[in-house]
């Protein structure tokens, strides 16, 4: 029964006035960035490049060694569809990464971590959308989503770090907003850098992927 | 070699007793719509002028004591005076000429102003600076009366709705010198004409203002043009000060006194938010007041410097936005005290 769920507003049980009311209450010139990007750091961009091929890109998981600031290095890690390479953001620092991806939602995400591929827990979610759905122009709009998984405040395997003193992924989610924005620039000059020029978005990946 | 101008003084005055907000809240058929909102949420108290009272009366009664402080022989020698009044009691011919006469004035520049709104106390400082750093002219007044309050707000049919408790009567007026006592630093002001027109008188009937009719004047607010201009009023306060203090070269952080034009409590609070001023850095008249319009700045600055609030050598910043968003000015001001 929706009677029984405490504090839902609903035309119901609050007029339209009441809740442009609420809403301008709630709207302010500013947000504590704690508050906007404490728990979940979602970044978003337009760009000018057909989806189809955007997708295509962001589904070969090699391509992250373009556009990324510091993963490089992927080579296949021993079991089907898990990658690793290095990030370098810090020294010696193995990545490991799976990709899936679903070519209907044109979602990709990135399910990452830093030491070990055992639990991948470090996840980027990306979607792509249609740009004529949505901005009614060409091109393709990219969102990408992370979520704070408590082991970005816990590093779950201290013993696997190269050294003691290496900073954990973590320190750096103050960052992400900023961080990621950087990346996701990165991604708008290459694809609609390659797409304006006619060339093919997506690139051949420098170690062959295990068949 | 820039001749140096100050905000030398300025002076206040409220009509009649504080009206209480049941006034409105309480009158028959009142709306409660809308009340609730921010936008709209009446203050405890307001002021509203007497029937008979002009803008010309007011403003005669604001002067009273910059003329006790300065000598009246002083401000009678004003070579500009410029004159806002929110509600014009004449069309065709300005308040100006009467305050000259009223006041025993004989201003070089004589200038009705009748745009810049609730921020118009900053344009006619910044129009009175140039006007004496470019001229021979050596003293300014400048005057922002509201008598909307109590002339169109309390129509019995205007009365009732959520809008007509907000507003409150007054009137502040600045005086302007070519001297180093209250030194303005820096004006930003920007006129954006993509935001013209968004503020509307409406009337039940089609008819204009001036055409006969039972039906009251009031302002055209829909609740989709609130929440625009909500937004719109958030982003252009702070950006002017912002940029009034990039000119003076100081982050807003070196503000010890803000005084913005006051609309509603939702403004003054994200305003001060958006330049991480503490409350009591932000000056405000509005519980007592209510929204002054253009009046706000000088009323609630010479509230503030009564007070103590506003010290010798404190960094002043006067700043606010107009109707629908069609202009947003900031001063910074050194004051003297």
């Amino acid at each position: 029964m929706l009677a029984d769920v405490p504090g839902l507003i609903r035309v119901e049980n609050t007029a339209p006035e009441d809740m442009l009311a609420r809403c301008l209450e709630l709207t302010h010139s500013v947000y504590p960035h704690d508050q906007v990007y404490g728990r979940f750091c979602t970044v978003q961009e337009y760009v000018d490049c057909p989806p189809e091929q955007v997708y295509d890109y962001l589904r070969h998981g090699h391509h992250l060694q373009e556009w990324t600031y510091s993963v490089r290095d992927f080579a296949p890690a021993g079991e089907p569809g898990l990658w690793v390479g290095r990030d370098r953001l810090a020294e010696r620092t193995p990545i490991y990464c799976r990709v899936l991806a679903n070519a209907d939602a044109m979602t990709v995400d990135y399910h990452c971590a830093w030491d070990q591929g055992e639990r991948l827990w470090m996840i980027y979610l990306m979607r792509v959308v249609p740009a004529a759905l949505v901005l009614d122009r060409p091109g393709s709009v990219i969102t990408w989503t992370n979520c704070r998984h408590p082991y970005y405040d816990h590093n779950p395997r201290p013993d696997l770090a190269p050294r003691p003193d290496r900073p954990w992924v973590g320190d750096y989610w103050d960052l992400f907003y900023a961080g990621h924005g950087i990346e996701l620039a990165n991604l708008k000059s290459i694809l609609e850098y390659r797409h304006a020029n006619g060339l093919p978005v997506s690139v051949p990946p420098t170690v062959a992927a295990p068949r | 070699m820039t001749i140096t101008v100050s905000l030398t003084d300025v002076a206040g005055y409220l009509p009649g007793e504080p009206v209480p907000a049941e006034f409105f809240t309480r009158c028959p058929g009142a709306d409660q719509r809308l009340r609730r909102s921010v936008m709209f949420a009446a203050p405890p108290y307001r002021h509203h002028v007497a029937p008979g009272d002009t803008n010309v009366d007011l403003i005669e009664r604001a002067v009273a004591p910059l003329m006790r402080r300065h000598g009246a022989a002083e401000i009678r020698r004003v070579d500009v005076l410029l004159v806002h009044c929110q509600l014009p009691d004449l069309p065709f011919v300005g308040a100006g000429t009467e305050v000259a006469r009223r006041l025993g004035l004989a201003p070089r520049w004589l200038l009705d102003v009748s745009n810049g709104g609730c921020a118009s106390f900053v344009s006619m400082i910044e129009l009175a600076a140039h006007l004496l750093r470019t001229t021979d002219a050596r003293t300014a007044l400048v005057c922002n009366a509201q008598t909307v309050a109590g002339q169109v707000f309390t129509q019995p049919a205007v009365r009732r709705l959520a809008q007509a408790a907000v507003p409150g009567d007054g009137c502040g007026v600045g005086y302007l010198t070519t001297s180093a006592a209250a030194p303005l630093l820096a004006v930003a002001t920007r006129h954006i004409g993509e935001y013209a027109g968004d503020m509307t008188l409406a009337c039940d009937s089609d008819r204009r203002y001036f055409e006969p009719g039972l039906d009251p004047m009031r302002i055209g607010f829909t609740e989709a043009s609130i929440g625009r201009v909500f937004a719109r009023g958030n982003r252009l306060v702070p950006e002017q000060v912002a940029e009034v203090c990039r000119e003076v070269g100081v982050g807003p952080s070196a503000i010890d006194v803000l005084v913005t034009n006051q609309p509603n409590r939702a403004f003054l609070r994200n305003w001060r938010e958006a330049l991480q001023l503490p409350p009591e850095r932000h000056l405000d008249t509005f519980e007592e007041c209510g929204n002054l319009f253009g009046a706000a700045i000088p009323v609630t600055l010479d509230r503030g410097i009564r007070s103590g609030a506003v010290r010798p050598g404190d960094l002043v910043v006067l700043a606010g936005f107009a109707h629908a968003g069609d202009y947003a000015a900031a001063a910074a001001v050194r004051w003297g005290g």
